[in-house]
C-alpha cells in the first residue's frame, strides 16, 4: 500500500493532496470500523503512544485517545501547565523523558508556533502536531475537510467561508492550506481587528460582513472566539461580537439556500453561534466530532506504517 | 616583534598609500615601513589579495556582562572581536546593572590603555534603559562615556527621547536610537508579511519602526542635537532618514546581517534568526543595500547579540533575539561587496563611527601607531566550537563554512594572527 511522504504530521502546509487523499482512504475504512459491534482492530499493537499536551484539550485528546484504543496501541497520557516551561523542565527535556521510557509516538499540543517543528529537529519518533499555538492544527483540518467531502461529494470547486477569530485560529491557517489543496475555494470573514494583514496573500477571499460570506459560501466553518489566545483586546465585548457576528437560525433561514455549518468546538453557545443554529439540519458538527476518531485512525496507522 | 604584512591592499581614505599594495612592517606596536622593499621581520604574513584597513570599530557590540556574564563576559566578547577584526568597540548599556553611573563606565574602560581590543561604553539614556527616567548623562560623559543609548531597547517614551536630545547638547553628545514601536511590536516575533501569517507567528510590522524613525526626526528638528538610528532595517525607514539628512544631523546604521538575509529563512522556526529589527523581504534588502552605496547608511555594526542555549534552543516565541556576529562580520562584508565597493564598506567600520563619536581616527603611515585589521576575502573557514571564541554560538552561521575572515588585529602594541 501506499505510504505518507512526511514522517511526521507537523501541518498541512507540508503534506501534499496525495497525503491527503490517502488519509481519507484510510478514514473511510476506519470509520466502517468503528461503526461494527466490533470496534477495535489490531493494527498498532506493540506501539506505544504518548499524549503530550502543554495547552488545556478535551475533545482532541479524546479523541486521539479513542483512535489509539480502537488501533490497540499502549497509550500514556500527559499534561502539563504551559507556563512552567521556561522556569522548569524544557519542553525538550520532558518529551526525551517521555521517550526514554520507549515511546514510538508522540501526539503533542503546545501553546507556541512550531514547537512540534522544533522537537523534531531532536527526537526520532513520529510526532503528530495536535495544535501549535496560532500555528497549525492539522488533524482538525483533516476531519473538517473529510466531513465535508462526506457531506458534498468532492471538495472541487466548492466555497467554504471560515468566520470568525482568524488571526489566533490555527484551524483556520489548517483549514486553509488543506482546503486549497483539495481545490475549494476558500473565504475568511471575521471583524478586521482579528484578520492576519497578509491573509489575502494565501489566495482566500476577505469579506468583513458575515451575511455577505453566509450568502457565498455552501459550507461556513463557524470558529470558536479564542478569548484564552488573545493576549491584547481585540473587539469591544462578546455582546457587540455575538450581535454582528454570530450566526443563528435566523440568520440562516434567511438565506436563499441550505449551507452546512461547521464549528471545531467546544462552542461558545450564543457567541458565535446560536443553539438552535447549532443544533439544526445544518449543522455538521457532531459528524464531525465522529470523523475525527476515524481520521485520527488513520493518521496514526500511515504514520507507524512508515516507519515498519 | 617585527612583523612584516605582504603586499596587502590598503585601504585608508585619509592615507598616502589609499588603495595600494604596499608591504607594511610594524615594530613594537607602531607602523615604522610603508614601501615595496622585503623589509627583514621575525614574522611575515602573505597578504596578497588581502585588505588591510585601520581597525574595525563597532558601534554597537552587545556584552551583557556585567550581568549575564553566562552568555558573554568582557574577555570572551573582545576576544571574540579581536578574532573578527575589531580593535574598539562600542558596547551596549543592556546590562545588569545598566551602565548608568559612572562606576559601570569604570569597569568597561579599566583594562583599555593595556588591551589589544578598546573598550567603548555607550552609556543609558534612562535608568535601567526603562524609557522612564533620564540617567546623569554629564557625569557620565565625563567618566568616559561616549555616546548615550538604551541599546537594544528604544527609548519609547516621546518626552524623555526630547528631552535627553536637548540635555546632550551641553556637551554635544550623541544619542543613539533603536527605532521600535513597543506597542506594535508587542509579542512579535518575526516581520509582519506572507510568512508570519503561514507560520502563526505575530508580526513586527515595518510601520512599527517607520513611525519612529518619522516621530524622532521630528523631534530632532525641533530640539536640534545629534542622532544616530541604529539598527534600521524598514526600505521607507531609510528613506525618511535619507530625505531627514538633508537639513538634520542624523547618521545611521545598520547590522552587517540585515541586507543578506530575509524572513523566508525563519519558515522551519530556526530561533538563530529571530533577531530585532526582524529579518525583512527583498524589498527591504535592496532598499539597505542602496543606502549603503549611495551613504545613507552610515556606519556598519556588527549586530552581536550573544545568547545562551538555554535563551535560543527552546519554543520560537519564547527564545530570545539576536544573532552572535563578531566573528562573522568579515564573512557579512564579503557578501555585501557584490553589491558595494571595499572601501565604501570599510569606511562605514573604521572611520564613520569614530568620527560620530569624536575619537581619534588612526591612519595606516609611517610612524603611526599600529591599529589596523588584516582581512582576507577569500578564506574559506569554518565556524565552529574550535574557532568560535564567543561564550555564544547562536548564529545562522555556526557549524558551516564561510567565506571571509579577518586574520590580524593590532592595536595597543599587541596583535593577534589566525595566519599560517
Amino acid at each position: 500500500m501506499s505510504k505518507l511522504s512526511q514522517k511526521h504530521l507537523l501541518g498541512i502546509k507540508d503534506i501534499s493532496r496525495e497525503d491527503i487523499e490517502l488519509i481519507f482512504e484510510t478514514a473511510d475504512n476506519f470509520k466502517e470500523v468503528i461503526n461494527r459491534p466490533i470496534k477495535k482492530v489490531p493494527s498498532l499493537r506493540d506501539v506505544t503512544i504518548a499524549n503530550v499536551f502543554f495547552e488545556n484539550s478535551t475533545r482532541t485528546r479524546l479523541s486521539f485517545e479513542l483512535a489509539q484504543k480502537r488501533l490497540s496501541a499502549d497509550v500514556i497520557n500527559f499534561s502539563a501547565s504551559n507556563s512552567s516551561v521556561k522556569k522548569g523542565e524544557t519542553l525538550l527535556d520532558t518529551v526525551n523523558n517521555i521517550l526514554a521510557m520507549k515511546v514510538d509516538m508522540i501526539v503533542m499540543r503546545h501553546a507556541s508556533p512550531g514547537a512540534p517543528h522544533y522537537l523534531a529537529k531532536h527526537i526520532n519518533a513520529n510526532i503528530v502536531n495536535a495544535g501549535d499555538g496560532t500555528h497549525e492544527h492539522p488533524t482538525q483540518a483533516l476531519l473538517d475537510a473529510f466531513s465535508i467531502r462526506e457531506k458534498l461529494g468532492s471538495l472541487v470547486g466548492k466555497k467554504i467561508a471560515i468566520i470568525g477569530d482568524i488571526l489566533h485560529s490555527r484551524v483556520a491557517l489548517s483549514n486553509i492550506f488543506a482546503l486549497q489543496k483539495l481545490g475549494a475555494k476558500v473565504m475568511v470573514c471575521g471583524p478586521p481587528t482579528l484578520l492576519p494583514k497578509f491573509i489575502k496573500h494565501l489566495g482566500v477571499e476577505v469579506e468583513l460582513d458575515v451575511q455577505k460570506a453566509l450568502q457565498w459560501c455552501d459550507v461556513a466553518n463557524v470558529l470558536r472566539i479564542q478569548l484564552e489566545r488573545q493576549q491584547i483586546k481585540y473587539f469591544p465585548s462578546l455582546r457587540e461580537y455575538s450581535l454582528y457576528y454570530g450566526i443563528t437560525k435566523k440568520t440562516l433561514d434567511n438565506l436563499k439556500k441550505q449551507i452546512v455549518i461547521m464549528h471545531p468546538g467546544p462552542i461558545n453557545r450564543g457567541v458565535e453561534l446560536s443553539s438552535d443554529a447549532a443544533d439544526s439540519e445544518h449543522s455538521i458538527i457532531l459528524d464531525q466530532v465522529e470523523n475525527g476518531v476515524a481520521v485520527r485512525m488513520a493518521v496514526l496507522y500511515l504514520l507507524a506504517g512508515r516507519t515498519s | 616583534m617585527k612583523i612584516l604584512l605582504q603586499s596587502p591592499q590598503i585601504i585608508d581614505p585619509n592615507s598616502p598609500y589609499h588603495l595600494k599594495e604596499k608591504n607594511v612592517l610594524i615594530n613594537n606596536g607602531r607602523i615604522v615601513e610603508i614601501g615595496d622593499k622585503n623589509y627583514s621581520a621575525d614574522k611575515v604574513i602573505k597578504a596578497e589579495g588581502m585588505k588591510l584597513s585601520i581597525g574595525w570599530f563597532d558601534l554597537g557590540t552587545s556584552i551583557p556582562d556585567p550581568g549575564h556574564e553566562y552568555k558573554e563576559d568582557l574577555d570572551s566578547g573582545m576576544r571574540a572581536a579581536a578574532a573578527g577584526g575589531f580593535t574598539q568597540i562600542a558596547v551596549l548599556p543592556n546590562t545588569s546593572p545598566a551602565i548608568q553611573t559612572k562606576n559601570e563606565v569604570s569597569y568597561l574602560i579599566k583594562g583599555n590603555d593595556t588591551n589589544l581590543v578598546k573598550i567603548h561604553p555607550l552609556a543609558s539614556v534612562t535608568k535601567n534603559n526603562k524609557g522612564e527616567e533620564l540617567t546623569e548623562m554629564i557625569d557620565l560623559h565625563e567618566a568616559g562615556a561616549v555616546a548615550f543609548t538604551d541599546g537594544l531597547k528604544p527609548v519609547w517614551h516621546t518626552d524623555i527621547f526630547l528631552k535627553s536630545l536637548q540635555y546632550l547638547q551641553k556637551f554635544d553628545g550623541l544619542l543613539i536610537d533603536h527605532p521600535e514601536d513597543i506597542w506594535l511590536n508587542l509579542f512579535g516575533q518575526m516581520h509582519e508579511g506572507i510568512n508570519s501569517t503561514m507560520l502563526g507567528l505575530k508580526g513586527m510590522p515595518r510601520i512599527a519602526e517607520d513611525i519612529v524613525v518619522n516621530k524622532n526626526l521630528e523631534l530632532l528638528g525641533y530640539a536640534g542635537g545629534r542622532l544616530h538610528i541604529t539598527r534600521l532595517s524598514s526600505a521607507k525607514a531609510i528613506d525618511m532618514v535619507r530625505s531627514g539628512k538633508k537639513k538634520l544631523n542624523v547618521t545611521c546604521s545598520v547590522t552587517a546581517y540585515q541586507a543578506l538575509l530575509d524572513d523566508s529563512l525563519l519558515a522551519d522556526f530556526d530561533t538563530n534568526y529571530k533577531v530585532n529589527p526582524p529579518l525583512r523581504e527583498k524589498a527591504d534588502q535592496d532598499a539597505l543595500i542602496k543606502a549603503l552605496k549611495d551613504g545613507t547608511i552610515d556606519v556598519i555594526i556588527s549586530g552581536h547579540v550573544p545568547q545562551d542555549e538555554e535563551s535560543k534552543s527552546l519554543e520560537f516565541d519564547l527564545a530570545d533575539f539576536g544573532i552572535t556576529n563578531l566573528q562573522t562580520t568579515a564573512a557579512n562584508l564579503v557578501s555585501l561587496s557584490k553589491w558595494v565597493d571595499w572601501d565604501v564598506l570599510l569606511e562605514k567600520i573604521t572611520v564613520a563611527p569614530r568620527r560620530l563619536l569624536n575619537l581619534e581616527i588612526p591612519k595606516i603611515d609611517i610612524d603611526e601607531k599600529a591599529n589596523l585589521t588584516l582581512l582576507d576575502p577569500d578564506r574559506v573557514w569554518k565556524f565552529d566550537e574550535r574557532s568560535n571564541f564567543s561564550k555564544a554560538k547562536n548564529s545562522p552561521w555556526f557549524g558551516q563554512e564561510i567565506v571571509g575572515k579577518a586574520v590580524a588585529v593590532f592595536n595597543n602594541g599587541k596583535h593577534y594572527f589566525d595566519v599560517a
